[in-house]
C-alpha cells in the first residue's frame, strides 16, 4: 500500500514538474483587445494578425471592447487571466487606456500598440504613418486642384488618428494655404466615423458656400461615400475627393472617377507584423531591440517611444491594378458599372 | 384666452409648439444670412427630416400605449443592410425588379423584428425597456454579420431616387397638382364635417376658427410647395425646379395614413385606451396582446422605410446608419407633446417636433458650430421642452 | 320579481393560488330585483363579480343566465349574455372623452371603416342627459370630471347596450350627498324598469333603502341569502362581522 502511495507521488510530482514545459511547447498565447471589431476593416486585420501567430506556434484569444473604455479596461485584465503572454492591444482611447496598459505592464505582460497610439514608453507602437496618409491624400488632391476652395470632412473627435491625419494634410498644404492659393471653406469632424453624417455635413457646407466648392479633402473612404453623395446631389460629383482604407465601395468610386485617392494600408502586412512582433515579445524581446523599431516621441506628451511605421501605399486610377494583382479585391468588384469608354487602365 | 382657443377648436400644445418653430427659424434666418430659408437649405431640411420623423410616428404609437422602442436605430441598419444586401449580392441593380422586390425585403426584415420584440412584450410580459435594449445590441450586431462588415454598393439607379438626390424629385407640375389637391381635400374634410355634425344638431366650431385653421394650413402646404419649386434642380439644364422631394413625399403619405390611423380608427381608439388606462382596457374586453404586437411591428415597418430613405440618400448600404435614432425619435415625439406616462400623443406634434430638432442641427452647421456643441444644445432644448410640457399639463389640470 | 330567475350562480368556486377566493358561492336575481352582495373587504364579493363579468373564468360551477348555461371566458362574453358591469374603479379612459368610454370596444364605425365620432356622440348625450341633465361638455376627457359625473357616464354605459343585468361594485363609495341621491334614485328606476341589479356597498343605509334582498359573503362563501324587510342592519352586521345567521322568528 505504501509503495504505491509513494509510486502514485512521484508520478504526480514529476508531472507538476512537466506542466510548464508542456505548456510553453503547446504555443505562446498572444491576446488581441480590439477596440471595436464592427468597423469595416478590422476583419482583414485579425486574419492575417492569426496566421502570423498560428505560424510560430502561438495561440490566438481576443475580446472586442465594442467602443467602450470600460469594456476595454476589463477586456485586457480577462485576457490577462486567461493566460496571454502578450497583448496586442488597438485602443479604443489613446489615453483612457493607459491604466489597462501599466496594469498588464505589473503583470509582467508587454504591450504592442496596434495602428492607435498608446502613450506609454514601455509600448511597441505599430502603426502605418498615419501623417503620411494624411500628407498623401492632401497631396493627391492638391495636384488636381492647386487653387480654389477646399473643405475638411474629418475623422471621429474622439479617434487620435483623425488628428494625425488632419495635421498631415494641412502640412502638405500648408504652402498653397500660406500663399492664398487655397481657402479653407469649411471642415466638420465626423462622429464615429459616420457616412451618414458626413453626408449631412457637406450638404450643409455646399449649402453655405452656394456650391463654391472645389476640393474635398476626406480622412476615410466611409467619410468619403457620404461626400461624394452629397455632391452627386448637387451634380458636383467629379471634384477630387480623398479618402483611406481601400474600401471596395471607394475603390470602384475612384474606377469611375467620383473619388481621387484612397490611401491602401494593406491590413494584411500590419497584422502580420504584429502577429510576428507579438512573437518576439513572447520570446521576451524588448521593443528596442524589435527589427525596425526606432525611437520617436511625436505624440502630444513628447514621450519617447519604440515604434515601427510601415508605409501606406496610395491608390489612384493610374495604380488600380495594384490592388486587384495583390488579391485585396476582384477587377469585377472595382469595376463595377464602369463605363467602357472612361475606363482607367486597370478595367480595360 | 387658452381656453376660449380650445373651444374654437385650436390646440394649444401644438400652436405653442408652431410658433416655437417659426421663432426658431427666424433666428436662424437672421444668424446665417438668410441661407437657412433658402429654397435649397429648405429643400434639403425636409429630406433630413424624414428619417426622424418616420421612426418618431411609429414612436408616438409605442409611448402612447405605456411602451418604448429603443431598437430603431438598430433596426434601421439590419433592414437597410438586408435590402442592399437583395440588391447587391443576390437580384442585381440592373432592371427595377430588383430593387422594388429588396424594399418588400427590408420592410419584411422590419416587421419580424417588431414582430419578435413585440411577443416577447405581450405574450411573456417582459417590459419594452429590455427587450428593445436587447434589440438594440442585436440588431446592429446581426447588420454587421449581413456583409462581414463591408459597405454594399454600388445600388440601383432607380433606387436612389428615393433618397432625394439627383432624379429624386417629382417636379414642379406634379408638386403643385398635389398642393392644390392637398388644400381641396381639406376644404372637403372640414365642409363635410361640419355638416356631419349639424345634421347631429352637435355644437359646432365658430366658423371662423374652422376657417382660420383651413386658411394656415393651406397656407402653409401651398407655401412649401413653392418653395421646393424654387429650388433649381441641379441636374436639369434648364433650372427647372426640382419640387417635392420623393422621400418627403412618402414621409407625407405616411404620416397622413397614420394620422387617421390614430384618430379616427377604432385600432386608434384602443391604442390610446390602453395608454390612458390599462386596467379600463381589460375590463372592456379590448385585444391588449395583439394591440401590442401590432405596435412593435409597426415601429419595425417604419424603420425600416426610414432605412429605404437612408440606404438611398447614401447610394450604398452600410451598417452604421442609424446610430442615435432612437434617441431622435422619442426626443422628437417628446417635443411634440407625447407624454411618456402615456394616453396622450399626435402625429402631427412628432413631426413638428423633428422638423424642430433637424432646423437647429441643420442651422448650426451652417454657423460652423462643432458638433459636440452641437448636441449640448439639442440636448438642452429637450430638456426645456418636456419642462415647458409639464408646466402646461399642470396648468391645464387646474 | 317573481318567475324564473335572471341570473343563477350555482355552486361557483375560484381559486388564485393557496386562495380560496370564491368557495362554492349559490345566488340568484330575478328580474325588477336588486340583490345586495355584502361582506367585509376580502369576503370575495369583488372576485365573483369578476367572475360574473368575465375577467376570470369560473373554476367549477355554473353560471345561468335565463336558464342558459353560460361560458363566460371574456368580458366580451358577459356583455353578449346580457351582463354589464360596473367596476370600482369605473373601468375609464381618463384621457378619452365621455362618448369614447362609452363606445369603448363596441365603438361605431361610418361605412368607410372610420369612427362616427358625431353619431357616438349624438346617441351618448341621449342617454347621458337621461340620467343627469346637466351634463354638458362631452368633449372634456372624464378624467377631469367630478366622481358623480364619472359614475353617470359609467351607468350610461352599462345602460346603452340595453343590459338586463347590471352590476354595480360599490357605486357610491366616492361620492357626496346629492350625487349618492342620484344614483340611488337611478337604480330604484331601473329596479321599475325590470332591471336586474346585483349592488355591492359597505353603506347600510344604502341597501336597505333599494336592496330587495341580500347575499352575505364571509371568507369566499356565503353565509346566508335574506329578506332586507325581514331582518334589521345589525343582524346583517352580525352576519358580515361574526358570520352569524339571523336569528328567524
Amino acid at each position: 500500500m505504501h509503495k504505491h502511495m509513494k509510486a502514485a507521488a512521484a508520478a504526480l510530482a514529476f508531472a507538476a514538474t512537466m506542466a510548464p514545459s508542456l505548456a510553453r511547447a503547446a504555443g505562446e498565447v498572444i491576446g488581441v483587445s480590439w477596440s471595436n471589431f464592427q468597423e469595416e476593416r478590422w476583419k482583414r486585420d485579425e486574419a492575417a494578425i492569426k496566421a502570423a501567430i498560428a505560424v510560430a506556434g502561438g495561440k490566438y484569444i481576443s475580446a472586442d471592447a465594442q467602443g467602450s473604455n470600460e469594456k476595454q479596461r476589463a477586456d485586457i485584465d480577462a485576457l490577462i487571466t486567461k493566460g496571454a503572454k502578450v497583448l496586442i492591444v488597438l485602443a479604443q482611447d489613446s489615453q483612457a487606456i493607459l491604466p489597462a496598459v501599466a496594469s498588464a505592464r505589473a503583470a509582467g505582460v508587454p504591450v504592442l500598440a496596434y495602428d492607435r497610439l498608446i502613450e506609454d514608453p514601455n509600448v511597441l507602437y505599430l502603426t502605418f504613418d498615419n501623417k503620411e496618409v494624411g500628407r498623401m491624400q492632401a497631396r493627391a488632391v492638391l495636384a488636381l486642384k492647386p487653387k480654389g476652395n477646399y473643405v475638411f470632412i474629418k475623422g471621429s473627435p474622439s479617434d487620435p488618428n483623425a488628428d494625425f491625419l488632419h495635421s498631415g494634410q494641412l502640412e502638405a498644404l500648408k504652402p498653397a494655404i500660406d500663399s492664398g492659393a487655397i481657402k479653407i471653406v469649411g471642415e466638420q469632424y465626423t462622429e464615429n466615423w459616420s457616412p451618414e453624417i458626413a453626408q449631412r455635413n457637406m450638404e450643409q457646407l455646399l449649402t453655405k458656400n452656394k456650391n463654391k466648392v472645389d476640393a474635398v479633402v476626406a480622412s476615410n473612404d466611409g467619410t468619403a461615400g457620404g461626400a461624394v453623395a452629397a455632391l452627386r446631389a448637387q451634380n458636383l460629383a467629379g471634384i477630387p475627393v480623398s479618402g483611406q482604407d481601400a474600401d471596395i465601395a471607394a475603390l470602384n468610386r475612384i474606377a469611375r472617377g467620383e473619388q481621387t485617392i484612397t490611401v491602401w494600408k494593406d491590413s494584411r502586412d500590419l497584422g502580420s507584423t504584429a502577429g510576428k512582433f507579438a512573437m518576439l515579445m513572447a520570446a521576451k524581446t524588448k521593443p528596442a531591440a524589435i527589427p525596425g523599431a526606432t525611437p520617436w516621441s511625436g505624440g502630444a506628451k513628447k514621450l519617447t517611444i519604440s515604434s515601427v511605421f510601415l508605409k501606406p501605399t496610395p491608390v489612384t486610377a493610374e495604380n488600380l491594378k495594384v490592388v486587384i494583382d495583390s488579391g485585396w479585391a476582384t477587377k469585377a468588384q472595382v469595376c463595377a458599372g464602369v463605363a467602357a469608354a472612361k475606363a482607367p487602365a486597370a478595367c480595360k | 384666452m387658452r381656453t376660449q382657443l380650445e373651444s374654437a377648436g385650436f390646440d394649444a400644445r401644438f400652436s405653442a409648439l408652431v410658433i416655437a418653430l417659426i421663432a426658431i427659424w427666424a433666428a436662424l434666418y437672421f444668424a446665417t444670412d438668410g441661407v437657412f430659408l433658402s429654397p435649397r437649405n429648405l429643400y434639403n431640411l425636409s429630406i433630413q427630416t424624414c428619417v426622424t420623423a418616420l421612426t418618431a410616428c411609429g414612436m408616438v404609437f409605442l409611448i402612447v400605449a405605456r411602451q418604448i422602442d429603443l431598437s430603431v436605430g438598430s433596426v434601421m441598419a439590419f433592414s437597410g443592410m438586408l435590402l442592399a444586401w437583395a440588391q447587391v449580392r443576390w437580384l442585381g441593380i440592373d432592371g427595377p425588379m430588383g430593387w422594388v422586390v429588396s424594399m418588400f425585403v427590408g420592410i419584411g426584415g422590419g416587421l419580424l423584428m417588431g414582430l419578435f420584440q413585440g411577443w416577447w412584450v405581450a405574450w411573456r410580459g417582459v417590459p419594452a425597456f429590455v427587450v428593445t435594449l436587447a434589440g438594440y445590441l442585436m440588431f446592429r450586431g446581426a447588420a454587421f454579420l449581413v456583409s462581414d462588415g463591408q459597405t454594399l454598393a454600388p445600388l440601383a439607379d432607380g433606387f436612389q431616387r428615393l433618397g432625394g438626390g439627383p432624379g429624386g424629385a417629382i417636379g414642379p407640375m406634379w408638386s403643385w397638382v398635389l398642393g392644390a389637391a392637398g388644400c381641396a381635400a381639406l376644404i372637403f374634410q372640414t365642409v363635410t364635417a361640419r355638416r356631419s355634425r349639424a345634421a347631429y344638431g352637435a355644437k359646432q366650431h365658430p366658423i371662423w376658427a374652422d376657417g382660420l385653421r383651413l386658411a394656415l394650413v393651406c397656407a402653409a402646404l401651398l407655401a412649401f410647395v413653392a418653395v421646393v419649386c424654387a429650388y433649381p434642380d441641379p441636374s436639369s439644364e434648364d433650372d427647372a425646379g426640382k419640387g417635392i422631394a420623393i422621400p418627403v413625399l412618402v414621409l407625407l403619405v405616411v404620416a397622413l395614413l397614420l394620422d387617421v390611423l390614430a384618430r379616427r380608427t377604432r385600432f386608434g381608439r384602443h391604442v390610446w385606451a390602453l395608454g390612458g388606462n390599462p386596467e379600463a382596457a381589460l375590463l372592456s374586453g379590448l385585444p391588449t396582446k395583439r394591440l401590442l404586437l401590432k405596435l412593435f411591428m409597426l415601429s419595425g415597418a417604419l424603420a425600416a422605410v426610414a432605412a429605404i430613405i437612408t440606404t438611398a440618400r447614401l447610394g450604398s448600404g452600410t451598417h452604421s446608419i442609424g446610430q442615435m435614432a432612437e434617441l431622435y425619435a422619442i426626443a422628437a415625439t417628446v417635443i411634440g407633446g407625447t407624454s411618456l406616462a402615456g394616453g396622450t400623443g399626435s402625429i402631427a406634434g412628432a413631426i413638428v417636433g423633428a422638423l424642430l430638432i433637424q432646423s437647429l442641427d441643420n442651422g448650426m452647421v451652417l454657423l460652423d458650430v462643432p458638433s459636440a456643441q452641437r448636441q449640448i444644445f439639442i440636448g438642452l432644448i429637450l430638456i426645456a421642452a418636456v419642462w415647458f410640457d409639464g408646466l402646461y399639463t399642470k396648468g391645464a389640470k387646474r | 320579481m317573481s318567475g324564473a330567475p335572471l341570473v343563477e350562480v350555482v355552486n361557483v368556486s375560484k381559486r388564485f393560488g393557496g386562495l380560496q377566493a370564491v368557495d362554492d358561492v349559490s345566488c340568484d336575481l330575478h328580474e325588477g330585483e336588486v340583490v345586495g352582495l355584502l361582506g367585509h373587504n376580502g369576503a370575495g364579493k369583488s372576485t365573483l363579480i369578476k367572475l360574473l363579468s368575465g375577467v376570470y373564468p369560473i373554476d367549477s360551477g355554473e353560471i345561468r343566465v335565463r336558464g342558459v348555461a353560460q361560458h363566460l371566458k371574456t368580458p366580451m362574453d358577459s356583455r353578449a349574455a346580457g351582463i354589464e358591469t360596473i367596476h370600482q374603479s369605473l373601468a375609464l379612459a381618463e384621457n378619452l372623452d365621455a362618448p369614447s368610454n362609452l363606445f369603448l370596444g363596441r365603438e361605431l364605425r361610418t361605412r368607410f371603416g372610420l369612427l362616427d365620432t358625431d353619431r357616438m356622440e349624438h346617441e351618448a348625450r341621449q342617454v347621458i342627459q337621461r340620467l343627469n341633465p346637466n351634463f354638458k361638455d362631452f368633449k372634456k376627457p372624464v378624467g377631469a370630471m367630478s366622481g358623480g359625473q364619472r359614475q353617470t357616464v359609467a351607468i350610461a354605459r352599462a345602460l346603452h347596450f340595453n343590459a338586463r343585468i347590471l352590476i354595480m361594485d360599490e357605486p357610491c363609495a366616492a361620492l357626496g350627498p346629492a350625487e349618492t341621491r342620484m344614483v340611488l334614485d337611478t337604480i330604484l328606476r331601473l329596479k321599475s324598469e325590470g332591471i336586474g341589479i346585483f349592488l355591492i356597498s359597505h353603506d347600510m343605509p344604502d341597501v336597505f333603502e333599494v336592496c330587495d334582498r341580500a347575499t352575505v359573503m364571509k371568507n369566499g362563501a356565503v353565509v346566508d341569502t335574506v329578506t332586507v324587510a325581514e331582518v334589521t342592519p345589525e343582524d346583517v352586521l352580525g352576519m358580515i362581522i361574526l358570520g352569524q345567521k339571523p336569528k328567524r322568528a
